[in-house]
C-alpha cells in the first residue's frame, strides 16, 4: 500500500505541475477543437443528403466523433512521446534507475495526473456542452455507459504500452524520424480514431482487426454509440485483454532489455 | 571628442504583475496591472578613443541594458548615446559596422558548422574585402591559434576554444569599439590569460576602444585603467582603478589560524570580514593600529598557529563600495 | 539599390548553402526527416482514400480531385517551409538571448534572420505533393495551357501567405515570448481544414479564410479553377488572385512583424 502512495504522490504532483502551467495546457483544446470541427463537418458533408450508410446514422456517426476527439483529447495529455525520446537521447533516463520505483509505473502515474487536470478542467465543461448542444446518440444505460468506460480504460493502458515501448526504441535506433511517422499514421488509421472500421474497404478492415490500434478507440467508440452489443461486446473486452497483456509483455521485454543497456553502458 | 558619449541616460521597464490564482489569471487576460522599474538612471559618462574600460556592477545593476543601448538592440526611455558620432537605436545598421560585440555565454557562431564557415559568413555580412580579410584572418589565427581548430565543429569546441573563435568572429571588420560582455566567463586560469593578453594586444596594437564587463575583478585589474561601477542603474564609481586601490591602501587584512576552540572571536581596532572555522580574516587601518599591536591583542586572548598579512583584494573593496558608498569610505579614511 | 539587392541575393546564397552543409551533419537524420514528411502526407492521403471509399465524394469533390486540392496545398507549404518554417521557433532566440546578435549586424534583421536556414527537409513535402498532383493530373485527363500560370500563382500566392502566418507567429513571440507553441495549437489544425473543400464548412469560416485568413487562396480557390469546378459562393476567377493576396498580405504581415521589432527594442524581453 505504501507503494501504490508513492506513486499516487507522481500524479499528485503533474497535477499540480498542469495547474501552474495550464494556459499551455488549456490551449492544446483549441487545436482539439478544431480537429473536431473540422471531422464534424467533413461527416456532415459525406452524409449530406444520406439518412444512414452501411446502417449507422448520422447523429451515430456524430457521436463517436465527438467521442473519439474527447478521448483523444485524454489520451494526448500524458507525456508525448517525444519527451520520451529526449530523455533517453540525453541520457537522462538513467537517472530513472537509481530511484526504487518502476519507471514504467511511475510514467504511468505521472500521466494520470496530467491528464486529471485536463480532463476536468478542460475535456468535461467542453465536451459537456457540445454533446447537449448537438445531440448526438448517446449510451441509453448505465450498463452501456458502465461498459464504455472499462473499453476506454482497456484502451488506455493499451495505448499507453505501445507508445512508451515505441519511446524505448530510442535505445537502438538513433534516428526514429520516419520510422516515427509510420507509427503515428498507424495508429490515427487502424485505431478507427477519425474513420471507424466498417467504412473501411472489406481487407482493410480485415488488416485492422488484426491489429492491436483498434482496441484503443474503435472498441470503446463503437460501444458508446451502440453499434456494439450483446455478446459482441465480449468479445471485443477478451480481443481488448489480450492486447494489452501482449503489448505489456513486450514492454516489460523491452524496457529489461533497455535498463540492461543502461546499467552496461550507462545509456 | 569622446568616442562614447552617454547623457543622463534612462532606461525603465514595464513589467505585468501576475496575479494570483485562477480568478487572477483570467482577468490578468483582459487588464494588466503594471508596474516600473528603472534599469538605467541618470548615467552620464564619455569614453575616449583607444580606452579600456570595465563596466562593473553585481547582476541586475544595469550593465547589460546599458550595453544593449549602446549597441543599438535597446531604445533608450530617456537621455542620449553617442557612439562615434551615431546616435545607435536610430542609425542601428550603420553603428553595427562600427563596434564588435562579444556575449561571453552566448556564441554567435554556427553551431553545427566548422568555425571558418562562421566567418566567411561575416564577411559577406560585414562586405570585409577579401585582402583585410585574409590579413586580419592570419593575425587573429596567429595570436590566438584558430588553425588548430578552424576546420572542426563549433558544438566540438572546449569553452576556451570557442571564446577565441568568437572574439575573433567579432574583430573581423576592424571596429572603432569593442563591447565584452563576460568574455572569460567559464574559463581556466591559462585560457583566462591567454584572452586577456589577446584584448590587451588588440588595444594596443589596433587602437580599439574596449568595454568590458565581468565578474571577474583580475580581468579588471588587469586589463583596465579605469573603471566603472553600477549599481541599481546609477553611477557609483568612475574613476581610475589605481585611485581606488590607494584609497584602500592604508587597509590591510590579517589572516590568522587559531589553535582550540574559539567562540564568538572578535578583536578592538579590527574588523571581520570572513571566517573560515579557525581562520579569521581581520580588516584593519594601518594608521589606526599596527600589526605588531593587533597581532599582540590576539595572542592575549588566543593561541596563533599561523599568520599573514595582506592588501586587500579589489573584490573586498568593491564590496565596501556598494555596500556603503564611495562617499563614506573616503570620509572614514581621511 | 540594386547594388544593396544583389549583395542581399548574394549573402543569402551564403547562408542557404552553409544551412543546407549544416543539415548535412546528419546525413541519416535528414533523409529520415525528408521520407518522414513524405510518409505523413502519405498517410493523409490514404484516410482520405479510405474516407470516400463508402461514401465515393465529399461534396461533389472525388477522390482524386481531393488529392489535388490537398497536394496543392502540400506544394506550397513545401515551399514556405524552406524559407520561412524556422519562423516558428523564434520565442527560443528571444529566450535564450541569441536574437540580439542579429542586431549587431548591419543587415536588416527580418532578412537576417530568414536566411538563418533554408530548410532542405521540406524536400519530403515536394516528393509526396508532386508525385500526387501529376498522379491527380493524369486520373482527371487534365489538359491545362494557361492554367499553368495559375497553377504557378497559386504556388507563389500559397508561399506568401502561409509564409506570412509564421512571420506573425514568430512576431507573436515580441509580444508573449510563445511563438512555437502557437504555430502547432493554431497554425497546424487550421491548416489542416484547408485541406478538405471549403464548401463543407459554414459560411462564417469561408468568410474568415477568404477575406482575413486568407487560406483560401492557397489552395481551394485556384483548385476550382484548375479542376473546372463550380462553387455557389465563389466565381472560379478568384483562383487567379493568389499571387496579389499574397504579396498583400505577406507585406501587411512584414509590417507587423517591425511593429513587434519595436516592441522588442523597447523592451529587451
Amino acid at each position: 500500500m505504501g507503494t501504490f502512495k508513492m506513486y499516487l504522490e507522481f500524479s499528485r504532483k503533474s497535477f499540480q505541475r498542469a495547474a501552474a502551467y495550464r494556459f499551455d495546457v488549456w490551449t492544446r483544446i483549441v487545436g482539439n477543437v478544431l480537429f473536431l470541427f473540422m471531422w464534424g463537418f467533413i461527416w456532415y458533408g459525406l452524409y449530406h443528403g444520406k439518412s444512414s450508410v452501411e446502417g449507422v446514422s448520422f447523429q451515430a456517426m456524430l457521436g463517436y466523433i465527438l467521442v473519439s476527439q474527447a478521448l483523444q483529447g485524454i489520451h494526448g495529455a500524458g507525456t508525448p512521446l517525444w519527451e520520451i525520446q529526449e530523455r533517453v537521447r540525453t541520457g537522462d533516463i538513467a537517472m530513472e534507475m537509481l530511484r526504487p520505483y518502476d519507471y514504467t509505473t511511475r510514467m504511468l502515474f505521472s500521466d494520470f495526473g496530467g491528464i486529471a487536470f485536463y480532463f476536468i478542467t478542460a475535456i468535461v465543461p467542453l465536451y459537456t456542452v457540445l454533446f447537449l448542444v448537438l445531440n448526438p446518440v448517446v449510451p441509453t444505460s448505465l450498463v452501456q455507459l458502465g461498459l464504455f468506460v472499462v473499453s476506454v480504460i482497456l484502451g488506455y493502458f493499451i495505448r499507453y504500452c505501445i507508445e512508451l515501448t515505441f519511446g524505448l526504441f530510442t535505445f537502438w535506433l538513433v534516428e526514429t524520424g520516419g520510422v516515427e511517422d509510420i507509427f503515428y499514421f498507424s495508429i490515427s488509421l487502424f485505431s478507427g480514431s477519425v474513420i471507424p472500421l466498417w467504412f473501411f474497404p472489406g481487407w482493410l478492415e480485415q488488416v485492422a482487426r488484426y491489429l492491436p490500434f483498434q482496441a484503443i478507440f474503435f472498441i470503446p467508440n463503437s460501444i458508446f454509440v451502440g453499434q456494439l452489443t450483446g455478446p459482441a461486446i465480449w468479445y471485443a473486452f477478451m480481443n481488448q485483454v489480450i492486447w494489452l497483456l501482449v503489448c505489456y509483455l513486450i514492454l516489460r521485454l523491452v524496457w529489461n532489455r533497455a535498463s540492461m543497456k543502461i546499467v552496461i553502458q550507462g545509456g | 571628442m569622446s568616442l562614447i558619449e552617454v547623457n543622463h541616460l534612462y532606461k525603465e521597464f514595464k513589467i505585468a504583475r501576475r496575479q494570483e490564482g485562477l480568478g487572477g489569471a483570467l482577468r490578468s487576460l483582459f487588464h494588466r496591472e503594471y508596474s516600473t522599474r528603472m534599469a538605467v538612471q541618470d548615467i552620464s559618462f564619455a569614453v575616449g578613443r583607444g580606452e579600456m574600460v570595465g563596466y562593473i556592477g553585481p547582476n541586475g545593476a544595469g550593465k547589460s541594458t546599458t550595453i544593449k543601448m549602446l549597441t543599438g538592440i535597446l531604445v533608450p526611455t530617456s537621455g542620449e548615446v553617442r557612439v562615434n558620432g551615431l546616435v545607435p537605436f536610430q542609425e542601428r545598421q550603420k553603428n553595427a559596422r562600427q563596434i564588435g560585440v562579444v556575449f561571453g555565454q552566448r556564441t554567435q557562431l554556427w553551431w553545427d558548422l566548422p568555425a571558418i564557415e562562421s566567418f566567411e559568413l561575416l564577411k559577406q555580412v560585414f562586405q570585409i574585402p577579401d585582402a583585410r580579410y585574409r590579413q586580419n584572418m592570419a593575425t587573429f589565427s596567429d595570436i590566438l591559434g584558430l588553425e588548430e581548430f578552424l576546420d572542426t565543429p563549433v558544438r566540438q569546441l572546449s569553452l576556451g576554444q570557442r571564446m577565441r573563435a568568437d572574439i575573433a568572429a567579432s574583430l573581423l571588420h576592424d571596429p572603432v569599439i569593442l563591447f565584452l560582455d563576460e568574455p572569460t566567463i567559464g574559463l581556466d586560469v591559462l585560457a583566462k590569460e591567454r584572452m586577456r593578453k589577446f584584448i590587451r594586444e588588440i588595444n594596443r596594437e589596433r587602437g580599439v576602444t574596449v568595454i568590458l564587463t565581468t565578474h571577474d575583478m583580475n580581468d579588471i585589474e588587469k586589463l583596465c585603467r579605469r573603471m566603472i561601477l553600477i549599481d541599481n542603474g546609477r553611477v557609483m564609481y568612475d574613476g581610475e582603478l589605481a585611485r581606488i586601490k590607494e584609497m584602500f591602501g592604508k587597509e590591510r587584512v590579517l589572516i590568522v589560524d587559531l589553535e582550540g576552540e574559539v567562540n564568538g572571536f572578535s578583536i578592538a581596532g579590527a574588523e571581520v570580514i570572513k571566517q573560515e572555522g579557525n581562520r579569521k580574516w581581520l580588516r584593519f587601518n594601518r594608521e589606526a593600529v599596527t600589526a605588531s599591536q593587533l597581532i599582540n591583542h590576539i595572542s592575549e586572548h588566543y593561541e596563533i598557529r599561523d599568520l599573514t598579512i595582506k592588501d586587500p583584494e579589489i573584490e573586498v573593496m568593491i564590496r565596501h563600495i556598494y555596500e556603503k558608498g564611495i562617499g563614506s569610505y573616503e570620509g572614514a579614511c581621511l | 539599390m540594386v547594388q544593396s539587392l544583389l549583395r542581399g541575393i548574394d549573402m543569402y546564397l551564403y547562408m542557404a548553402g552553409a544551412s543546407i552543409r549544416a543539415q548535412l551533419q546528419y546525413r541519416y537524420a535528414f533523409v529520415m526527416n525528408i521520407l518522414g514528411w513524405a510518409m505523413t502526407y502519405a498517410g493523409t492521403a490514404i484516410t482520405m482514400w479510405v474516407l470516400l471509399y463508402s461514401f465515393g465524394a465529399l461534396e461533389g469533390w472525388t477522390f482524386w480531385e481531393l488529392i489535388f486540392l490537398f497536394a496543392l496545398a502540400v506544394l506550397s507549404w513545401g515551399v514556405c517551409m524552406v524559407f520561412f518554417f524556422h519562423f516558428r521557433s523564434l520565442d527560443q532566440y528571444i529566450v535564450n538571448g541569441t536574437f540580439d546578435r542579429f542586431l549587431v549586424r548591419p543587415v536588416h534583421p527580418f532578412f537576417h534572420f530568414m536566411a538563418m536556414k533554408f530548410d532542405v527537409g521540406a524536400f519530403g513535402q515536394f516528393l509526396f505533393s508532386i508525385v500526387a498532383v501529376s498522379l491527380a493530373y493524369s486520373s482527371l485527363h487534365l489538359h491545362w495551357t494557361w492554367q499553368w500560370l495559375v497553377f504557378l500563382g497559386a504556388v507563389i500566392g500559397g508561399t506568401l501567405i502561409q509564409g506570412g502566418l509564421l512571420v506573425v507567429i514568430s512576431a507573436m513571440a515580441f509580444w508573449t515570448t510563445r511563438s512555437e507553441r502557437l504555430y502547432w495549437v493554431v497554425m497546424w489544425p487550421f491548416k489542416s481544414l484547408m485541406n478538405y473543400p471549403l464548401s463543407i464548412y459554414p459560411r462564417v469560416i469561408q468568410v474568415l479564410v477568404t477575406f482575413v485568413l486568407p487560406f483560401a487562396f492557397v489552395n481551394y480557390l485556384p483548385a476550382l479553377l484548375l479542376l473546372d469546378k463550380t462553387s455557389n459562393n465563389f466565381s472560379p476567377f478568384w483562383g487567379c488572385l493568389s499571387p496579389l493576396v499574397g504579396v498583400l498580405f505577406f507585406w501587411l504581415c512584414l509590417r507587423f512583424w517591425m511593429l513587434g521589432l519595436d516592441r522588442y527594442k523597447s523592451t529587451g524581453s
